[in-house]
C-alpha cells in the first residue's frame, strides 16, 4: 500500500509538473468559460436596438409573365417579410438573382405552379416555404371568394390557438436529451483523449528501460495500480476544471443568458451522481485496458496500433449509447446497461431518461466495479509478464496463454 | 548472511541457455560473475533478482527463499535507463522510497551519494541533458541510495572513463569493506581480480570454473614456468627449449613478452636451472608462472 502510494504521487506529479499539462487545462477551462460568458455581451446589445424596421428584407424577384396573380401588390402583401422585385421577363429576373439583386426569385406558372429560382441553395433555405404558405392562402382567398364564402373568417379559424399544458410523470426526454448527450460525449472525449496518454505512461518504462529496477523494487500491482490510477485522477481533475469552468460561469452569467442553456447545465443530482459513479467507474475500466495494452508493447510508437481494438470497442459502445438514447427503455439498453464495456454509458442513460429502479443500478455499478479490479490484476499480470518482452509487440491472447500456464 | 545459488536452469523456449549454475555469496565479500557475451551472466542475475522465474533450482539466503523485493537490494541492471525527463535528484528520491527509504531519509541519501560519486552539480538537472558517464554515476547513486546489504552490478563499468572507473572502484571497495555482499559481472578483468575473492565463470550456461579466485590462480600455475631470453623470438626459443630441455618440460604457450612451460612428472625447478645455466642462454627471467585472470578466462571460456 506505501509502494502503491509512493507510486500513485509520483505519477500524479507526472502530470502536473508537466506544464504542457497545466497549460492546456488553464486554456481550455478559460476557452469553455469564454464561450459561456462572452454571447452574453452581445446579447445585451441586441436588446437595446430590438426595432425590426432597421433590419434591411431580403429582396426576392417575381415574375408573372401571364398575370395569374392578378393585383402583385396586394399577393405581396400576404408575404411581408420580404422585399418584392417585379421583373419583366425571365431574363430580368434570372440577372436579378445572378447579380444578387435578389436572393432568390420565383416566376409564376399557373395558380398552384410556379419554377423557384436561386443561385446557391442553401441548406436553411425558407424563402420557399414562406413563398409557398403564401401562394396558397392566395389561392384559397381566391377559391372562398369564388364560392361566396368570406375567406378572412375562414383563415381565422384556421388559425385558432389551441391551448395546452403538459404534466410529465417519468423523465422529459426531450429536455434530458441534450445535457444527457453532452455528458456521453464528454466520456467518450475523456476515454478516447486520455486512454493513450496512460498507456503511454504504462509503456514509458519499458521504452526507457527503467523497467528493471522498478519491477525489482516495486510489486506489480502497485505499479499499475499506481500508474493507471494517477492518469485517471490527473484527467478527471482536467476534465472537472473544464466543465466546472462552464458551470460556474453559467450559474453566473445566468440571468444575462435568460436561463437559456438551462437544457445543458440544469442536471439533477441523480443524474450528476450517476454520470459521477459509472462515468469514473467505466472510465476506469477502459483506463486498465490501455494499461494493460501499454504493457504488451515496449515502444511508445507502438501504442497506437495495439490499442486500436479497444478504442473501436469504444466507439461501437458509443454509438450504441448514442442510438439507445431515442428509446432508453428497450431491451438493447436494457442488456447494455449491464455489459460492462457499455454500462458506464448505458446506465447512465437509463437513470438519465428512462425508468430504472435502484436495485439495477446497483448490481450494474459492482458488475462494473468487479470487472475494473480484475482487469487492473489481469493489466499487472500481463505487464508483469511483458517485463522484459523487448522488440515486437506481445499479442495479447499470448500473453493471456502464457499467464494462464503459470 | 549467505546468498546461495543452486543448480539454476532456464530456457527460452525449446533453447536451455542456463544448465544449472551454482554460486555462493557471503557477506564482506564479492563475488565476479565472469563470462563470454551470451555466456548467461545477466540472465543469471535476472533470476536472482526475480525479474523472471528459472524453470529449475533455488535462490537461498541464510537458507531460506530469497526475496529481492523485501531486501532493497541495490541492483544496477545492465539495461541501464531511469527517467530521461525527470531531475536527477527527485527520481532517486523516488527509486528510494519505493524500497522503503522515509521521504527525508531518502533526500539525505541521495545528496550522499550524488556528493561520493561527485554530480552534485547535477541533482536539479534533467537526467537526459547529462552525459552518459554522469548518467552512468547517477545509475550507481541509485543502486546504492538505500544502503543496500547486498549489491549487484551487471557490467557497472562499461562507459566510464579510468578516473571514474577509479572513483566506483574506490566506492565498492568501501562497500566491500562494510561488510556488504557484492555480486558483480564484467568483462574487465583486473577489476574483478581486485575485488573479487571468488569467482565463476560461465560459458554457454554451463559453470566452467567456480571458486576462491587465489586458489584457482595458483592451482593454474602449478607447475608451470615462464621463462625469456634476450633478443630471442617466442619460436626460436621454442624451438631451443625442446630441443635442449625436452626431457624436463614441454612448451604449454605463451604470453606477449614470456614462454610459459610445463614441468614434465619428476622434473624439479633445480635441473631445469641448472639444464638452463649449461645452456649458455642469456635467460631474462626465470619463474613461477603467475596466471592472469585474463589467460585462465581465456582459456576456460574460449572455443
Amino acid at each position: 500500500m506505501k509502494q502503491f502510494l509512493t507510486v500513485l504521487k509520483f505519477e500524479i506529479g507526472n502530470y502536473f509538473k508537466n506544464k504542457s499539462f497545466v497549460y492546456t487545462t488553464i486554456i481550455l477551462a478559460l476557452i469553455m468559460a469564454g464561450v459561456v460568458i462572452i454571447p452574453t455581451f452581445f446579447m445585451g446589445n441586441s436588446d437595446n436596438k430590438a426595432d425590426p424596421e432597421d433590419d434591411s428584407k431580403t429582396v426576392v424577384a417575381l415574375l408573372d409573365e401571364k398575370g395569374i396573380l392578378g393585383d402583385l401588390e396586394e399577393f405581396e402583401r400576404l408575404i411581408p417579410e420580404y422585399d418584392w422585385v417585379n421583373c419583366s421577363d425571365e431574363r430580368e429576373l434570372k440577372d436579378a438573382v445572378n447579380n444578387d439583386k435578389a436572393e432568390a426569385g420565383f416566376m409564376i406558372l399557373g395558380e398552384t405552379q410556379y419554377t423557384y429560382v436561386v443561385e446557391n441553395r442553401s441548406m436553411m433555405d425558407s424563402i420557399q416555404e414562406a413563398f409557398e404558405d403564401g401562394l396558397a392562402r392566395h389561392y384559397r382567398e381566391n377559391a372562398f371568394g369564388a364560392m361566396g364564402i368570406d375567406a378572412e373568417s375562414v383563415e381565422a379559424l384556421y388559425n385558432t390557438p389551441i391551448e395546452s399544458d403538459t404534466m410529465i410523470l417519468g423523465k422529459d426526454s426531450a429536455k434530458n436529451y441534450m445535457y444527457t448527450y453532452v455528458l456521453v460525449f464528454v466520456m467518450y472525449l475523456m476515454v478516447i483523449f486520455y486512454g493513450q496518454m496512460i498507456a503511454t505512461s504504462v509503456t514509458s518504462e519499458k521504452s526507457n528501460r527503467a523497467i528493471e529496477i522498478l519491477v525489482t523494487s516495486v510489486n506489480s500491482n502497485s505499479l499499475i495500480f499506481g500508474k493507471v490510477l494517477a492518469g485517471a485522477i490527473s484527467s478527471i481533475i482536467q476534465g472537472g476544471v473544464i466543465l466546472g469552468a462552464g458551470i460556474v460561469s453559467y450559474n453566473a452569467f445566468r440571468g444575462a443568458w435568460n436561463n437559456q442553456l438551462d437544457f445543458l447545465f440544469d442536471i439533477p443530482t441523480d443524474v450528476w451522481l450517476t454520470f459521477i459513479l459509472f462515468g469514473i467507474l467505466g472510465y476506469l475500466l477502459y483506463a486498465f485496458i490501455f494499461g494493460m495494452l501499454g504493457a504488451l508493447v515496449s515502444k511508445t510508437e507502438d501504442i497506437s496500433k495495439s490499442s486500436t481494438p479497444i478504442t473501436l470497442i469504444y466507439v461501437a459502445a458509443f454509438i450504441i449509447a448514442i442510438v439507445g438514447m431515442n428509446s432508453p427503455d428497450s431491451v438493447m439498453m436494457k442488456v447494455a446497461s449491464f455489459i460492462p464495456f457499455t454500462s458506464c454509458n448505458c446506465m447512465f442513460i437509463r437513470v438519465a431518461m428512462g425508468s430504472v429502479s435502484a436495485v439495477e443500478v446497483v448490481i450494474s455499478a459492482l458488475i462494473l466495479m468487479i470487472s475494473c479490479v480484475f482487469t487492473g490484476f489481469l493489466a499487472a499480470k500481463v505487464f508483469r509478464f511483458g517485463t522484459l518482452m523487448y522488440g515486437n509487440p506481445i499479442k495479447f491472447t499470448n500473453a493471456l496463454k502464457k499467464i494462464r500456464e503459470k | 548472511m549467505r546468498l546461495e545459488v543452486k543448480n539454476i536452469r532456464k530456457s527460452f523456449g525449446d533453447k536451455e541457455v542456463l544448465h544449472g549454475i551454482s554460486f555462493a555469496v557471503e557477506s564482506g565479500s564479492a563475488l565476479g560473475l565472469l563470462g563470454r557475451n551470451g555466456a548467461g551472466k545477466t540472465t543469471t542475475i535476472r533470476i536472482l533478482m526475480d525479474v523472471f522465474k528459472g524453470d529449475e533450482g533455488q535462490v537461498l539466503l541464510d537458507g531460506v527463499r530469497f526475496n529481492p523485493k523485501k531486501l532493497g537490494i541495490g541492483y544496477l541492471p545492465e539495461e541501464r535507463g531511469l527517467y530521461p525527463k525527470k531531475k536527477v535528484g527527485e527520481q532517486i528520491i523516488y527509486l528510494a522510497q519505493l524500497r522503503g527509504m522515509g521521504p527525508k531519509e531518502a533526500k539525505e541519501s541521495m545528496k550522499k551519494w550524488l556528493a561520493r560519486l561527485e554530480v552534485s552539480e547535477y541533482e536539479n538537472r534533467q537526467l537526459e541533458t547529462l552525459s552518459k558517464g554522469n548518467q552512468q554515476k547517477v545509475q550507481l547513486a541509485q543502486t546504492l541510495v538505500c544502503n543496500p546489504q547486498i549489491i549487484i552490478l551487471d557490467e557497472p563499468f562499461s562507459g566510464l572513463d579510468p578516473v571514474n572507473s577509479q572513483v566506483l572502484k574506490d566506492v565498492i571497495l568501501e562497500e566491500i569493506q562494510n561488510g556488504k555482499l557484492v555480486i558483480f559481472s564484467s568483462h574487465q578483468m583486473s577489476y574483478v581480480e581486485e575485488f573479487c575473492k571468488d569467482i565463476i565463470i560461465i560459458n554457454k550456461g554451463n559453470t566452467v570454473l567456480s571458486g576462491d579466485l587465489r586458489n584457482i590462480k595458483r592451482e593454474y600455475g602449478k607447475n608451470r614456468l615462464v621463462l625469456s631470453v634476450s633478443d630471442m623470438g617466442h619460436s626460436e626459443l621454442r624451438r631451443i627449449a625442446d630441443e635442449k630441455f625436452g626431457h624436463l618440460i614441454t612448451v604449454y604457450g605463451n604470453n606477449k613478452e614470456q614462454l610459459i612451460l610445463e614441468m614434465k612428472p619428476g622434473a624439479t625447478k633445480q635441473a631445469i636451472m641448472v639444464a638452463l645455466i649449461e645452456s649458455g642462454l642469456d635467460v631474462e627471467t626465470f619463474g613461477s608462472y603467475q596466471p592472469s585472470l585474463n589467460d585462465i578466462f581465456v582459456e576456460r571460456a574460449g572455443d
